[in-house]
C-alpha cells in the first residue's frame, strides 16, 4: 500500500496536470508504490509569498487523524474531513477553482490518503481522477467544495449531513442547482427528514427539481442574500493566527449570514411536495 | 422547441451591458470606458484598465421586454425581471432584480456586482422575466436567448476560445516537466484552465519569427506557422473536451460549462454535420466510447480543426508571397 511520502514539501504549491502525468504511474494507481518526492518537487510551481495558509503540516496532521479515526469505515471520513479541511485550508473560490493546488495536495502531500480512501477493491485500482481530476471528483477538492456549497454561513452542520450521504454529494456537486444556497440547504433538510434518502430517490428528486426549474425560477420566491466579501476576507486573513481545527467539535466557518430561513423553509416544503406528487423514478412506492 | 403548460411571451428579452466600473483596493472606483464591452460579441472585458488588483466590478444593465409583457390583459401578475450572474467554474450564482424605468415601460435597468475573488475566468449574465401565472409564483415567462459573457481578465471584449501562449526555452526551463519536450518547437497543453501553447524559444530565431509583424515573407511564414499551431490546438482541445465528459445516469453526455463546452459547440457542426449540437455530442460520444466509428471520425475532427485554424488562407498567402519572391529574383 502507498505510505506517507518520505519527503514532504513544507508548503503547498501548484502542480499542473501535464507536469503531474509522469508521476501517475501504474504502480501508484494500483496502490502498490508511491513516487519519489524529490523529482515531483522539481515540477511544482512554488506558492508565491509567505502566506501561512500554504503550510503543509497542519493539513497533513488533519489527514492522518482522519485515516486513524475512520480506519474501519473510510467512506465516513468524508463527513468528518470535509468541514475540517475547509476550515483548515481557507481559500477564496477563485483559489479553490485552481486544480493545480489540489493536484499537489493529492500527489505530494497525501497520496496515501487518496489510496486509502479511493482504492477500489473491484478494479484493484485508484481512479486517476482522484489525484488530478474534475473538482467534483478529485479526492480533496470534492470535499472542500462540498463544504463550500453546503455550509450555511459559518455553520458546517449541513455539510456533515450532506457528506454523510455519498449519493447526495455525488449527484449534487455536478449539478448547478446547489449554486443557489437555499436550494442546497433545503436538500439537506429533505434528507434529514428522511423523505428522500436512497441514491435513486435523491437522483430522482434532483432530476425533478431541475425539470421544474425550466419553468419556475426558485430565486423568485426563495431569494438568497448577497454574500458579504468582508466576512470571508477577514476569515482568510486570520488563517495565520487560527488555532488548529478542532477534532471533536465542528469548526466555525466564515462569519457570513446564513441562507434566509424563510427561503430554505419554503423550498423544503416545495421539494417535499414535488417528491410526493411528481412522477419520480426510483421512489420506493407511489405514496 | 420547449412546450410550457402556461402562457408566456414567445420572444426573448434583449439584455445590454451599459456600463462597467471597478472598485479598487483603496476604495476608489474606476469607470471603464465603452471599449470594455462589445454588444456584437456580448462580452465584457474587465481587464481593459490593466489594474493588477480590484475588489469588485459593478456592471450596469438594461433589459427590454418583448411586446405583450405589459399588456393589460396579460395572464400574469407581479412581473419582475431578474438578472443571473453565474459561473460554472466557481459555482457562483448571484441574482438581482432590475427596476422598471417607468410605470408601464418595457425597459428595465439595474446593476449587478461581481466579486473578483469569486471568479477565475468567465462568468455569464442572463435575464429572466418571472411572474405569478395561474396562481403559480416564480413562473418564467421570457428570458434572454443568448448570455452575455463577463471575462474578469481579458483586456479586449472578444468571444470564442481563449488561448494562453507562453514562450520559454524548454531545455533549461524551471518547469522541469517541459525538459522532456526539448526537441520539439511547440507543445499543446489542454490540462489547464484554458488551453496553452508552449513555444520553445530554444529553437533559434523562432520567437523573432513569431513576433514578426514587419510584412514580407517572414510574416507569411509566421501566419503559416500560427495556423499550423492552431490546427494542433483545435485538434487537442476537441479531444480533451470529448475525453473529459460527464455522463448522466442514463448514459447521455453533458455539455461542459467551461471552454470545453465552447469548443464542442463550435466544432461539432463540422464533425457531425446536419445534427443539432446536443444530438451531435451524443453521436460523437457514442463513437468514442463504443466499438466502432471512432477511427472514421478522425478525418472530420481534423477537417474541423484545419478550418478553424485558417490553414487554407495562410497557405495560399504564403504560396503567393513565394511566387512574388521568385519573380522578383528572376527580374
Amino acid at each position: 500500500m502507498i505510505e506517507k511520502p518520505y519527503r514532504l514539501p513544507a508548503r503547498l504549491g501548484l502542480l499542473s496536470a501535464a507536469a503531474a502525468e509522469p508521476f501517475l504511474t501504474e504502480d501508484l494507481l494500483k496502490g502498490v508504490e508511491g513516487h519519489a518526492g524529490v523529482d515531483l518537487d522539481k515540477v511544482v510551481e512554488p506558492s508565491d509569498d509567505d502566506d501561512p495558509r500554504w503550510e503543509v503540516e497542519p493539513l497533513r496532521d488533519l489527514i492522518e487523524d482522519a485515516m486513524h479515526a475512520f480506519r474501519d469505515n473510510r467512506t465516513q471520513a468524508d463527513a468528518w474531513l470535509a468541514p475540517r479541511l475547509h476550515a483548515a485550508l481557507r481559500l477564496t473560490r477563485r483559489e479553490a477553482a485552481d486544480r493545480r493546488l489540489w493536484n499537489h495536495l493529492a500527489l505530494a502531500v497525501a497520496p496515501d490518503y487518496v489510496a486509502w480512501r479511493h482504492y477500489s477493491r473491484t478494479t484493484s485500482r485508484i481512479g486517476p481522477e482522484r489525484f488530478r481530476g474534475a473538482l467534483d471528483r478529485q479526492c480533496f477538492s470534492r470535499l472542500w467544495w462540498a463544504a463550500e456549497m453546503f455550509r450555511d454561513g459559518g455553520d458546517y452542520a449541513p455539510v456533515v449531513a450532506a457528506c454523510g450521504n455519498q449519493d447526495l454529494i455525488h449527484s449534487a456537486l455536478r449539478r448547478e442547482l446547489i449554486d443557489h444556497r437555499p436550494t442546497a440547504q433545503a436538500l439537506v433538510r429533505v434528507l434529514e427528514r428522511g423523505i428522500a434518502t436512497t441514491g435513486r430517490e435523491i437522483e430522482g428528486l434532483m432530476t425533478a427539481i431541475n425539470t421544474v426549474a425550466v419553468t419556475v425560477v426558485y430565486d423568485a420566491f426563495a431569494p438568497d442574500l448577497p454574500r458579504d466579501p468582508d466576512a470571508l476576507g477577514t476569515w482568510i486573513a486570520e488563517a495565520g493566527n487560527a488555532t488548529s481545527v478542532p477534532r471533536h467539535t465542528l469548526p466555525y466557518g466564515p462569519d457570513e449570514d446564513p441562507a434566509p430561513p424563510e427561503s430554505v423553509e419554503a423550498l423544503t416544503r416545495y421539494f417535499i411536495d414535488l417528491f410526493e406528487t411528481a412522477p419520480i423514478r426510483g421512489r420506493e412506492s407511489q405514496r | 422547441m420547449k412546450f410550457y403548460p402556461y402562457k408566456r411571451l414567445n420572444r426573448p428579452i434583449a439584455l445590454r451591458v451599459t456600463s462597467a466600473s471597478l472598485k479598487l483596493p483603496d476604495g476608489t472606483r474606476d469607470h471603464l470606458d465603452t471599449s470594455a464591452f462589445s454588444v456584437p460579441q456580448r462580452t465584457v472585458a474587465l481587464g481593459v484598465a490593466q489594474h493588477d488588483a480590484w475588489v469588485s466590478a459593478r456592471i450596469g444593465l438594461s433589459a427590454t421586454l418583448p411586446p405583450g409583457a405589459m399588456a393589460d390583459d396579460a395572464p400574469w401578475s407581479g412581473l419582475r425581471v431578474l438578472v443571473m450572474l453565474t459561473d460554472g467554474e466557481t459555482n457562483v450564482r448571484r441574482v438581482v432584480d432590475l427596476r422598471q424605468d417607468a410605470p408601464g415601460s418595457k425597459e428595465w435597468s439595474g446593476t449587478v456586482e461581481l466579486l473578483r475573488d469569486e471568479h477565475v475566468g468567465r462568468a455569464s449574465l442572463s435575464a429572466q422575466a418571472v411572474a405569478t401565472v395561474d396562481d403559480v409564483p416564480g413562473r418564467s415567462i421570457a428570458e434572454t436567448d443568448e448570455d452575455w459573457t463577463v471575462d474578469v481578465t481579458a483586456d479586449e471584449p472578444l468571444g470564442g476560445l481563449r488561448l494562453d501562449v507562453k514562450q520559454v526555452g524548454f531545455a533549461r526551463s524551471s518547469r522541469a516537466w517541459l525538459q522532456a519536450y526539448a526537441d520539439v518547437p511547440w507543445i499543446v497543453d489542454t490540462s489547464g484552465r484554458v488551453p496553452a501553447v508552449w513555444v520553445n524559444t530554444d529553437v533559434e530565431g523562432f520567437s523573432d519569427l513569431l513576433d514578426a509583424e514587419n510584412g514580407g515573407i517572414e510574416n507569411k511564414v509566421h501566419e503559416l506557422l500560427v495556423s499550423q499551431m492552431s490546427t494542433d490546438v483545435w485538434t487537442a482541445v476537441f479531444h480533451s473536451a470529448l475525453g473529459d465528459l460527464e455522463v448522466e445516469p442514463d448514459g447521455s453526455p453533458v455539455f461542459p460549462t467551461d471552454w470545453r463546452g465552447e469548443v464542442l459547440r463550435e466544432m461539432l457542426p463540422d464533425v457531425a454535420p446536419g445534427a443539432h449540437v446536443e444530438e451531435a455530442l451524443r453521436r460523437v460520444h457514442r463513437r468514442r466510447t463504443g466499438d466502432a466509428g471512432w477511427v472514421e471520425l478522425q478525418t472530420r475532427i481534423h477537417y474541423a480543426a484545419v478550418r478553424r485554424a485558417g490553414a487554407g488562407k495562410a497557405l495560399s498567402q504564403a504560396l503567393r508571397a513565394l511566387q512574388q519572391l521568385n519573380r522578383g529574383d528572376k527580374a
